[in-house]
Parts: C-alpha cells; sequence; structure tokens
C-alpha cells in the first residue's frame, strides 16, 4: 500500500511540476513574443448548448461561471491532468488485484526419512496460508536430497520433520523457495516437536489444535474501519489534498490574472463584485467537483470489474465522504484565496500569498495521514475534524477509521457551511475594496479600515 | 432631446492626495467629447467613477437626469487604459461574452461580436489568443468588446496610444461615426493633434478640477490672437521677445507661433520680424488645441 501511495503521489507531483514549467514557459514566450504568430489552425467550436442553458438560468453568475468552466476544461494542464490523475487511481486499483491474483506458487518438497500425518496436514494448511501448490517428493537419503535441491529439482527439504533444509538462506532473493511456507511449516513442526515430547495424547493434540482466540474488547465502542478502508481512506486524501490546494490555487491566480489584465475593470462595470466572484467560485467548483467525481466512479467502476478489495466495505463510503469533503474544503478555502488573490497582481507576489494559505491544508493532510497509517485518533485530532480548515482531511480520516458517528460527520459539515458564509462576506468585502487598487500590494490593514477613511 | 451624461461636483480623495476636487462636466450625445489633462490630473479616477469603480466623497454621476446604476451601466460601453483582456482567451469568444454581460443573448452577441470584428479589421483573428496578437490589433478587440452591445455612451481611456496612422484612422473612423449615430463618447488621449482632429468638444481638467471646456471651435478662437511667423534662417524666435504684447507660444518646423494680447501691434511684430531677416510667412491662424491645453494648464 505504501507503495501505490508513493506511486500516486509521485504521478501527481510530476503533473504539478509540469503545471509549473508550463507556466513559465508560456510567461517567457509570452514577454519574448515580438511578432504576431498565425492564427490556429484548429477552431475550438461554438460553446456547448448546455453550458448557455446553466448560464442562462444563472444569469450574471452563470455567466461568469460558464466562462471559468470553458476555460478550464479547454486547458491542456486539466486534460493532461485529469488523464494521468485516473490513470494513477486506475493502477491503484489495478496493481493490487493482478499481484494477489497471480496463482499459486508450485513448490516441491523433498521429505527425509517420511512424514507423519499430522506433518502432512501442517504442510498441506501451511501451503494454503500461503497460496502455494505443494508436491511432496520422497527422498532416498540426505545427500541425495542436498543433491536434488542444488540441482533446483526441489525446493525445499524436510529432514526427519526435525529440519528443514533449502539451497539458499529463506529471505535471500535467489531462494526458490517461499519464505512464508517454510517459516510456518518450520514453526508448526515445531509444534509437532513439542507435542511429541510432552507426551500428549492423540485426542489432547486434536484438542490443542481446535482452539478458539478469547474474546478482544475495549471500554470505547469498537473501530470498524479496515486495512482496506484506511489504504482507500489515504489515496482519497492524497486526491483530496492535491485537488484542493490545486483549485484553490486557480482561483487565486485567476483573480490575481484579472486584476493585473485591468478586465476586472471591464467586468466589474457591469456586474457586481459578489457576481464577478461568486461565479469564478461557482464555475472552478464544478470543474472540481466533475474531476473529482470522475476519479471516484472511474475508482470504483475499475474496482467493481477487476474485483479490488480497495473498494470493498466502508472505502466507497471513505469515498464518497471525502468527495463531499472536496466541495465542503473547497468551498472554505476559495473564498479565502479569492480575497488573497485580490490583493496581488504579479506572480511573485501570488507565491508569497499562497504558503501561509496552504499552511493549514497541508498540516490537516499530514496529521490526518499519520492517524490513519497509525489507526488511533486522539481527542485532539477529534477536535480538529470540526474546525473548518482542518475539517476536510481530519473528518475524513476518522470516517476511513470508522471513528465517527453519523451525528458528527453532519454537525462538523454544519460548522463548516457556516463558518463558509462568514467567510465568504468577509472575502466578499476584502476583494471589492483590493481588486481595483492598484500598485503596491494592498495590505490586509488597509483593507479592514472603515469605508472612507483610506 | 439626446441622451446627456452629467458629473455633478465630483470630489475623491485618497488620503492627502486630492483626485477630483468638486469637478463638474456634460457629454452631451451625437458629438466626440476629449478628455484632456497632465497626468494625474484625474482623467482615469473620473471614468471609474462614471462606472462605479470608484467610490466617491461626493457628487453625482447621472444620465438623462437619473443616478446611474447597474441596468444603466449595461447600455454603457468601457475601455480602460491597459488592456481589459483576457490574455488567454479566443478573440471571437471574449467579445462574445462580453456583448453577453452586457445583456446580449447568445446569438445576438456572436452576431455582433462578428460584425464588429470585421469592422475592425480583426475578422481573421477571432480563433487567436487575445495575447497573441499585436498591441494595435489587442486595441481593436477591446474596442470591439466595448461597442458589442451598441453603447448609448462610449467611455474610452487612451484608445489612441500605441496605434499606428491606419489603426488610428479606422479607430477613430468608427467613433465618429458611433457619435454622429446618437452615442455619447467620451474620449481621454494625451495626443492632441488627434483629438483636436476627432473631437467635437473638449474639457481639460488638471489636479482634479475643471480648467477649460467647450467646443473645438470655441477654445480655439477664444484667448490671445496666434500669428505664425516664418522667417529665413531664423529659428529662434528670439527676436520676438521683445515685442510688447507678445508672448512665443511655440518654435515648430522653422516657425514661430506667437501669442499676441490685446495691446500688441502686429505692424510692430512685422518690422521686428523683418529686422530679423526675410518674411516668407506672416499669417494670423486659430488656436491649436496643444496651445489651449498649455495655457490652460498655466
Amino acid at each position: 500500500m505504501k507503495v501505490l501511495i508513493t506511486v500516486l503521489v509521485a504521478v501527481l507531483l510530476v503533473a504539478r511540476i509540469a503545471f509549473y514549467i508550463r507556466r513559465r514557459r508560456q510567461g517567457a514566450e509570452r514577454k519574448a513574443a515580438a511578432v504576431e504568430p498565425p492564427v490556429p489552425a484548429v477552431r475550438t467550436g461554438r460553446p456547448h448548448p448546455q453550458l448557455h442553458r446553466i448560464e442562462h438560468a444563472f444569469g450574471d453568475v452563470g455567466l461568469v461561471a460558464g466562462r471559468e468552466i470553458r476555460e478550464r476544461v479547454r486547458g491542456r494542464i486539466f486534460r493532461v491532468g485529469t488523464i494521468i490523475m485516473l490513470v494513477g487511481v486506475g493502477a491503484a486499483v489495478v496493481i493490487p488485484t493482478i499481484h494477489s491474483g497471480s496463482g499459486p506458487t508450485p513448490q516441491r518438497v523433498g521429505v527425509v526419512g517420511g512424514l507423519s500425518s499430522d506433518g502432512r496436514q501442517v504442510v498441506a494448511a501451511s501451503a494454503k496460508a500461503n497460496d502455494d501448490t505443494v508436491t511432496l517428493v520422497n527422498e532416498s537419503s540426505t545427500s541425495h536430497a542436498k543433491a536434488d535441491l542444488r540441482a533446483g529439482r526441489v525446493d525445499a527439504v524436510i529432514v526427519d520433520s526435525d529440519e528443514i533444509l533449502l539451497d539458499q538462506p529463506v529471505n535471500a532473493s535467489t531462494s526458490s523457495a517461499d519464505s512464508g511456507l517454510v517459516n510456518q511449516v518450520a514453526q508448526y513442526l515445531g509444534v509437532l516437536r513439542a507435542y511429541r515430547e510432552a507426551g500428549l495424547s492423540a485426542s489432547q493434540v486434536e484438542r490443542i489444535n481446535k482452539y478458539q482466540p478469547v474474546a478482544v474488547s475495549s471500554l470505547v465502542s469498537g473501530s470498524k474501519g479496515t486495512n482496506l478502508s484506511k489504504g482507500t481512506s489515504v489515496i482519497g486524501m492524497v486526491l483530496l489534498f492535491f485537488m484542493l490546494t490545486q483549485y484553490c490555487t486557480w482561483i487565486l491566480i485567476g483573480v490575481m490574472q484579472e486584476k493585473s489584465s485591468r478586465v476586472v475593470e471591464v467586468l466589474l462595470a457591469v456586474v457586481r463584485p459578489i457576481q464577478l466572484l461568486g461565479g469564478k467560485v461557482l464555475g472552478i467548483g464544478a470543474v472540481a467537483l466533475g474531476q473529482a467525481a470522475l476519479i471516484v466512479a472511474f475508482a470504483l467502476a475499475v474496482g467493481a470489474a477487476v474485483g479490488s478489495n480497495l473498494l470493498h466495505g466502508a472505502a466507497p463510503l471513505a469515498l464518497l465522504s471525502e468527495l463531499l469533503w472536496l466541495v465542503l474544503g473547497y468551498g472554505f478555502y476559495c473564498w479565502v484565496y479569492a480575497a488573497a488573490g485580490s490583493t496581488a497582481e504579479r506572480q511573485d507576489q501570488v507565491q508569497t500569498l499562497a504558503l501561509p494559505l496552504s499552511l493549514p491544508i497541508l498540516f490537516g493532510y499530514i496529521y490526518s495521514i499519520s492517524v490513519v497509517s497509525s489507526g488511533n485518533a486522539n481527542a485532539f485530532f477529534k477536535v480538529l475534524a470540526f474546525l473548518p480548515p482542518t475539517a476536510p482531511f481530519c473528518m475524513s480520516a476518522l470516517v476511513g477509521l470508522g471513528q465517527v458517528t453519523w451525528w458528527q460527520f453532519v454537525l462538523s459539515a454544519l460548522i463548516s457551511v457556516g463558518a463558509t458564509a462568514g467567510v465568504a462576506l468577509f472575502a466578499a468585502r476584502i476583494y471589492r475594496r483590493a481588486v481595483l487598487r492598484t500598485g503596491s500590494r494592498v495590505r490586509l490593514r488597509e483593507l479592514l479600515r472603515p469605508a472612507g477613511s483610506s | 432631446m439626446g441622451a446627456l451624461l452629467q458629473l455633478e461636483g465630483l470630489r475623491r480623495s485618497y488620503g492627502p492626495v486630492v483626485a477630483l476636487d468638486d469637478l463638474s462636466f456634460e457629454v452631451p450625445s451625437g458629438q466626440v467629447v476629449g478628455f484632456l489633462g497632465p497626468n494625474g490630473a484625474g482623467k482615469t479616477t473620473t471614468m471609474r467613477a462614471i462606472f462605479g469603480l470608484t467610490d466617491l466623497d461626493a457628487g453625482e454621476v447621472t444620465w438623462n437626469s437619473a443616478p446611474v446604476g447597474q441596468a444603466e451601466r449595461r447600455r454603457f460601453g468601457y475601455m480602460p487604459e491597459e488592456r481589459g483582456l483576457y490574455p488567454g482567451m479566443l478573440v471571437g469568444e471574449q467579445v462574445e461574452y462580453l456583448g453577453r454581460l452586457h445583456g446580449l443573448s447568445a446569438t445576438t452577441a456572436a452576431d455582433a461580436a462578428a460584425v464588429w470584428m470585421e469592422r475592425l479589421e480583426i475578422g481573421q483573428r477571432r480563433d487567436a489568443k487575445v495575447e497573441q496578437l499585436s498591441h494595435g490589433n489587442q486595441q481593436r478587440v477591446q474596442l470591439a468588446a466595448a461597442l458589442v452591445h451598441e453603447p448609448e455612451l462610449l467611455v474610452l481611456d487612451e484608445p489612441l496610444s500605441g496605434l499606428d496612422p491606419t489603426g488610428i484612422e479606422a479607430i477613430g473612423r468608427v467613433l465618429v461615426d458611433r457619435a454622429r449615430a446618437g452615442c455619447c463618447v467620451l474620449i481621454s488621449s494625451h495626443q492632441l493633434d488627434l483629438v483636436e482632429e476627432l473631437c467635437d468638444r473638449v474639457t481639460i481638467i488638471d489636479h482634479g478640477r475643471l480648467v477649460a471646456s467647450g467646443t473645438v471651435d470655441e477654445l480655439a478662437t477664444s484667448g490671445p490672437r496666434r500669428l505664425e511667423v516664418r522667417i529665413e534662417g531664423e529659428r529662434s524666435a528670439d527676436w520676438a521677445r521683445g515685442v510688447p504684447g507678445v508672448t512665443v507660444s511655440e518654435v515648430a518646423g522653422g516657425a514661430a507661433r506667437l501669442a499676441l494680447d490685446e495691446s500688441a501691434d502686429s505692424d510692430a511684430v512685422l518690422r521686428a520680424a523683418m529686422a530679423a531677416g526675410r518674411v516668407t510667412e506672416f499669417s494670423f491662424g486659430r488656436r491649436r488645441l496643444s496651445e489651449v491645453f498649455r495655457e490652460s494648464l498655466q
């Protein structure tokens, strides 16, 4: 699982780096371009009629949102990024299935001095547990068995039910013997030897072999989370992190670009600031939700098709929960990023702003990953699951661990919605006062002064 | 009676800096009004105030005697000084989009965008991104975006800056045509010769205050008389500086333009000129707009 997560993170990082390099290159090309290039041969076509209907239904906000959707979806980075994420998620779902579905490993085990029926049962049970098919081969002597081992005719040899011989050390990569099988057979043969030495009767041995583990209970109600749903939860959280930072950065850069290109003056001459900001947030949010829904649907479909364990049990619920928290997290952070973007009009200012804004996201993400990996959420973590800046990750982690009740989930979501409304009002005020001010970056203190005092 | 934009007693301060100081003037329909002033005079602040982009400390902007709201602004067209366009958006879609924001239906916006882009000679570039266009063509796109909804008021901040003569002629022709069609047109510019040629009226402000306003003819014929004198081999106009009632307005192209006040005697000027050399030109003329501008700011 760790390998898969690492692969997924690496793929997403590569996509981010490619995005960054492309932006830098475009900026340099733009500066260098002195001659008007020819008109591109490919026509992008008219906007989709369905998008027109949506634009019409939402008025000015719909028009702004429609433009955002069209421009973002049309971008090569979005398309390539989506494909990379689909490939990454597909790989995370399919690769474990391929690995577990590669069929039993054939093992030839030589036997010197015979093997009791108990011993044969031990070998058969160990083979089943390790997904091996074992063929027992009678050896006439130890020296003959060693010759077979060296020649590779057998993978392991049981000598007098008291010793296991291998050609290579058990954990060596060149060993043909399944280490799991060897270790398990060695352990159980040792147990059988102990039974013999203790002088237990057959019925006593049988009774011991039918033991049942004692019940394990805890004072706090038990976790329903499984390793599988934890794994799915972590994959979802990685995607949540990348998508949240990606789309909020789009908002930040989009607002900054509208300000620096002065197109915001043309737009605000016609629409109200809240309509422009709302349309942008809605449009990019729709793209984010669409991309996330596509990835989740793709993961569920591929998982169902290949019979992946990653999407069994509570895992789909964890994924859907993360989809919901992507919406809530985006709703909360997009306003903050938009307000910040309205105070900047250069790329370097955006980078300065983006770092502090991403810290709570980064903190929630890293802390949640570590909590999911350990399987234990402490009280502090549970408090963070109710705070809107960290709730998208912490609450998703609790869902993955099965350590949250439905009402706690709903309460956290409601707190997040309420906080989003407050943040939106505040951000709209900052945006209105900052987006038309040019020159040096606008300081927050100046924006919080009462109107007319500037 | 045509439409009328009125600006009444506009005041706006940024801390200790007074951007607009009780500024009042009108933009009548059917005329191109030049809006002049030195850098920092308050022209852009005034234009932004018309569109509600600047909070005024006092004063009011009215359209046909009614306060200007969002519904009225939909019928206005605006072109800010710097490119008010999305650099990465396709030209055609950008013009259509802005048309739709001004209330046009999708079909009407597409048709109108096509018409205006053809008229401004950028029809071939409709599928190019704005950032791929030259400065002049970006200027034309911006004008198309301001005109696509057939506005009743057109406010253009420095629409002619950086254009080649062809671009100036094309845009100038469109502005005059719009004005003749009944539109109110207000343009700011530092290219005074072009403004003189293009505009019917001129309003000059300095430090946020109105310093001169009137038709180009009124301003050209008001103030001291102008005398243009050309003397062979003489380019300094020093000969005129001692003549009573005469000030040297400018010396350009080997000719001296002189401003004569009430007490000045043109015969005395001619004698002084003849004493300086062979006089090849001696003619009375109108005040140029550049002179009106310069003298208004003194």
